[in-house]
């Protein structure tokens, strides 16, 4: 059995990389960054998507449309964000998540 | 010799190749994560995402491929370059490192990586009985414009909204001039 | 659809319709309003005259129904029962309410809340008519509640004075007060009986499918209902009040229709309630009570209205008399359903004409309208002398007919007590009629000294009785006479009664003089069969006596030329300002409100209220803000502190599921 023919080995792969990308936004600070780490886990999702797709769904479209469909939500996702960024920076002078503290209780 | 003569015939080929992928991608992820330069972050992103690309080419899938190296890498990561222009210059001196935000993230994330692992494992994964092996781009674009037709239209409607609230949260609200 | 059955529902919905119409667009336009009003009671009456003549002679009732309410336990059908009960108490309805609806022509006219006043009358026909042909006890309910929602309306017609708005408060509150009874009353029979069928009813009864206990008990309960909406003591105290409104609304709902009500349910399930002889023994008791009681405070009262309210009482006691002694004496329904039907006739005849000189003259005082020349109104003179007549007993009017044959019932107890006190009701009745009749007839000299013991100066429109704000405990009982608050005032001049007020007079003392005549045939319609009446001598003979000596007594005291203008009652004084303060019945309900209500149990629900309710509110709401103020220190601000928390418990958690397998 081939290595890139098993259906464990892309979750294996999907997993380490939604880790990463947890790690990330859990650590980081800067929004950016953790903006990042959210496309990672995002990527690690559509990996899953397209590894069920190849190996176990019954028509092979469900996985690749499915996969599209996280790219264009995910273009979304980056553009609302990004401006959530900027608008934070315009406000607070700082990208970064600590300072954003106003809710504290 | 057995291994060596494995490794030049195409299936030992492809495994190599596909260990490469692999290694591409989880050296950009870390790299993307854990980089103290925020640029870096982003090219190491765009390393993982090329990755993730090459993967879907060994799922079969070239045109998904393609099309996570259009968006992604061509919109998504110059999106984010455009937003790291626009905020906290670069120059500025980066809070150190808190070792236990660290280990905090480290113990979630491990958490959770523990229990997809424990959940891949004990999962049996069995194909669906009756299977097309029709994979083309018509096939994909058939069930775009059918059955999906209508997800299809409400992604439109959905990046349309978002590209309005970004907009609007950008340029400050109303009356920001 | 049946002929029958959309007549019904037409009889029903036309009016209201016509509320509906007028009260939301035509209410500023008099002539519209009435113009709709009009045709949505004529049709009823044609209906309802058509009705009688096609169905006169039915044996079986006619009932439609369908269902209203469905459940596992109760079924509740909406529908319509004829019968003749029904048929004749729908023509008594339909006619006298069309006949009063062009009096208020004349009466009304000019009035600025004219199109309001049509308005409310056509929400009395409906739910008037609705409640005669209601087949079942809820949905007469229903309708009872409705006719005692426009009995609040129009009691209250003029609102901006302020003894209006009270006394129509107290009639809505009184009534209700009894209909909580009734209402008990209905619950009950679901709960035990299963059933509010009127036919239903009154077959189980009649064949003791039911237990006696249930009988007793669910026929008193619903009795409190009679004798809130009838008026019977001691919650009678809102009719007299119920005056203030104007009076052609006195002669449709507080004499002849809505108050007969009461009495109406009573002869509707008159074989269930006669089937608990208790409750018979109860209600004759109550009635007698209240008979005595209504006519002797009726001797002394001044104002035309006031003697006719209280009359209307007395009058009302004598057909629940009729009624439970038939029960008692296993008789029937007839006695007192006539009663009803004549009575209904006469009465609204007498207040009519009471409206007629009230109109012309401005007041109420009957002693004033003699001296203004009340006799030389010679129509409402008349027909008001024709009405008093009958309501004495006196042949050849209704009265006469219906008085015997309740005097009659009565006689059939084994208890003597019971007729006699008819027969002195009867007497007291005669005695305060012609009382009325005589003033009227024969005016004193200017200067005789009695004027000035009952002229009261008319005071200011609009004054309000704010010093006896409840309608209780009235220092004196003349205080409703003067300056019956006619919003409409002006009219006082000489002009004559107009002949949309005549008509209507004309028309029902025709129906005083005729209807005596019909027992017969209404009795046969009624009851399948004519009974002969063994109508003894010396009853007959003692029934008129009484009633020629109440007329005699009041010859001797107000009538003849040397007359003192003085009451018999006179020479009793502790009884005379017994009878002027109604008994004290005014005042005991004060105290018993003060006592109980007000110092008691609202003393303990605001009790119960600032410190329960309130406290239990403001309880939680500060336990709220402090557990708030407290559990805010987790809130730092760190938002991947959150995330972190949340991804943790949530991974343990899936773990913790996955390791079981």
């Amino acid at each position: 059995m081939l290595l890139f023919n098993q259906l464990e080995t892309y979750l294996y792969v999907a997993l380490v990389l939604f880790f990463i990308g947890l790690y990330g936004v859990l650590a980081r600070r800067n929004l950016i960054a953790i903006l990042i780490s959210v496309e990672l886990i995002l990527n690690a999702a559509s990996l899953n998507f397209m590894a069920f797709n190849r190996f176990l769904a019954p028509h092979p479209a469900v996985g690749q449309v499915i996969a599209l469909f996280i790219m264009a939500v995910a273009a979304a996702e980056a553009a609302i964000a990004l401006s959530i960024i900027i608008a934070v920076y315009r406000k607070l002078k700082s990208v970064n998540v600590e300072q954003a503290t106003e809710l504290r209780g | 010799m057995n291994l060596l003569s494995w490794l030049i015939s195409p299936p030992g080929v492809a495994t190599v190749a596909f260990i490469l992928v692999v290694v591409v991608t989880i050296l950009g992820a870390l790299i993307a994560v854990s980089a103290r330069n925020i640029f870096h972050n982003v090219l190491g992103l765009v390393l993982a995402l090329i990755g993730v690309a090459g993967l879907f080419l060994f799922l079969n899938s070239p045109f998904v491929a393609m099309m996570q190296i259009l968006i992604y890498v061509g919109a998504v990561c110059i999106a984010i370059c455009f937003a790291i222009m626009l905020s906290e210059p670069m120059y500025l001196p980066k809070p150190p490192r808190s070792s236990f935000k660290t280990l905090g993230a480290v113990i979630g994330a491990g958490t959770v990586f523990a229990f997809l692992v424990l959940l891949t494992k004990k999962t049996t994964w069995t194909p669906a009985p009756e299977r097309s092996t029709d994979w083309s781009v018509t096939t994909m674009g058939h069930y775009l414009l059918t059955e999906y037709v209508l997800i299809f239209e409400v992604i439109s409607l959905l990046l349309l909204v978002a590209m309005l609230g970004a907009i609007v949260i950008a340029r400050g609200g109303r009356g920001a001039s | 659809m049946d002929p029958i059955l959309l007549g019904c529902l037409l009889c029903v919905i036309l009016p209201l319709v016509a509320f509906g119409l007028i009260m939301i667009f035509t209410w500023r336009r008099p002539n519209l309003s009435l113009a709709i009003s009009l045709v949505a009671s004529t049709i009823p009456l044609i209906i309802a005259w058509t009705m009688l003549f096609k169905l006169w002679g039915i044996k079986e009732p006619l009932i439609f129904t369908f269902n209203w309410l469905v459940s596992d336990l109760v079924k509740v059908p909406f529908g319509f029962l004829i019968d003749p009960v029904s048929l004749i108490m729908l023509v008594i309805v339909a006619t006298i309410s069309w006949l009063i609806q062009i009096y208020s022509i004349g009466y009304m006219g000019g009035d600025p809340g004219f199109g309001r006043y049509y308005a409310d009358l056509s929400l009395f026909a409906m739910s008037m008519l609705g409640l005669v042909i209601s087949s079942g006890l809820l949905q007469l309910y229903v309708f009872w509640e409705l006719v005692g929602l426009s009995s609040y309306l129009l009691i209250g017609f003029w609102y901006e004075k302020f003894s209006a708005s009270e006394a129509g408060k107290k009639a809505f509150v009184v009534t209700r007060f009894g209909d909580v009874g009734f209402f008990m009353g209905l619950v009950f029979l679901t709960i035990f009986f299963g059933s509010l069928d009127i036919a239903g009813l009154n077959a189980a009864a009649a064949s003791d499918k039911m237990p006696p206990w249930l009988i007793t008990t669910s026929a008193l309960l619903i009795f409190c209902g009679i004798a809130g909406k009838s008026a019977q003591f001691p919650i009678h105290v809102w009719l007299p009040d119920a005056m203030e409104g104007p009076t052609p609304v006195s002669a449709l709902l507080h004499s002849a229709t809505m108050v007969a009500a009461g009495v109406y349910l009573l002869t509707r399930i008159f074989p269930f309630m006669a089937a608990s002889a208790t409750a018979m023994l109860i209600i004759l008791a109550i009635a007698t009570l209240t008979m005595i009681l209504s006519s002797t405070i009726g001797m002394v009262a001044t104002d035309i209205k006031q003697v006719w309210a209280y009359s209307t009482v007395s009058q009302l006691a004598f057909m629940a008399m009729g009624l439970s002694a038939a029960g008692l004496a296993h008789g029937t329904l007839f006695a007192g359903y006539f009663h009803l039907t004549t009575h209904a006739a006469f009465k609204a005849l007498l207040f009519l004409c009471a409206g007629a000189f009230i109109h012309h003259f401005g007041t109420n005082n009957f002693f004033v309208m003699s001296k203004e020349g009340g006799r030389k109104l010679t129509i409402p003179m008349v027909t008001v002398t024709i009405a008093a007549l009958a309501l004495c007993g006196i042949f050849p009017m209704a009265g006469f007919f219906s008085k015997e044959l309740i005097l009659g019932t009565l006689a059939h107890l084994d208890n003597k007590i019971w007729v006699l006190l008819g027969l002195f009701g009867a007497f007291l009745t005669s005695y305060y009629t012609f009382r009325v009749i005589f003033v009227m007839l024969f005016p004193r000299a200017d200067d005789h000294p009695a004027w000035e013991q009952y002229w009261e100066e008319p005071e200011p429109h609009g004054h309000g009785h704010g010093d006896d704000a409840h309608g209780h405990g009235h220092g004196d009982a003349h205080a409703h006479d003067d300056a019956h608050g006619h919003g409409h005032g002006g009219h006082g001049d000489s002009h004559g009664v107009p002949w949309v007020m005549s008509f209507p007079l004309l028309v029902l003392a025709g129906f005083t003089l005729v209807l005596g005549f019909l027992q017969t045939p209404l009795e046969t319609f009624l009851l399948g069969k004519s009974e002969p009446h063994e109508m003894s001598f010396v009853l007959l003979a003692s029934a008129v006596g009484v009633a020629l000596a109440g007329i005699g007594m009041a010859w001797l005291d107000w009538g003849r030329k040397t007359a003192s203008w003085q009451g018999f009652i006179k020479q009793i004084p502790a009884l005379e300002t017994f009878f002027i303060q109604k008994w004290y019945i005014d005042h005991f309900w004060r105290w018993f409100l003060d006592t109980f209500i007000y110092g008691v149990f609202s003393k303990w629900f605001t009790y119960n209220d600032r410190r329960v309710v309130d406290g239990g509110v403001d309880a939680v709401a500060f336990s709220c803000i402090g557990g708030g103020r407290w559990l805010s220190f987790i809130q730092t601000a760190f938002l991947q502190f959150n995330l972190l928390f949340m991804v943790v418990v949530l991974a343990a958690v899936g773990i913790y599921l996955l390791m079981g397998r």
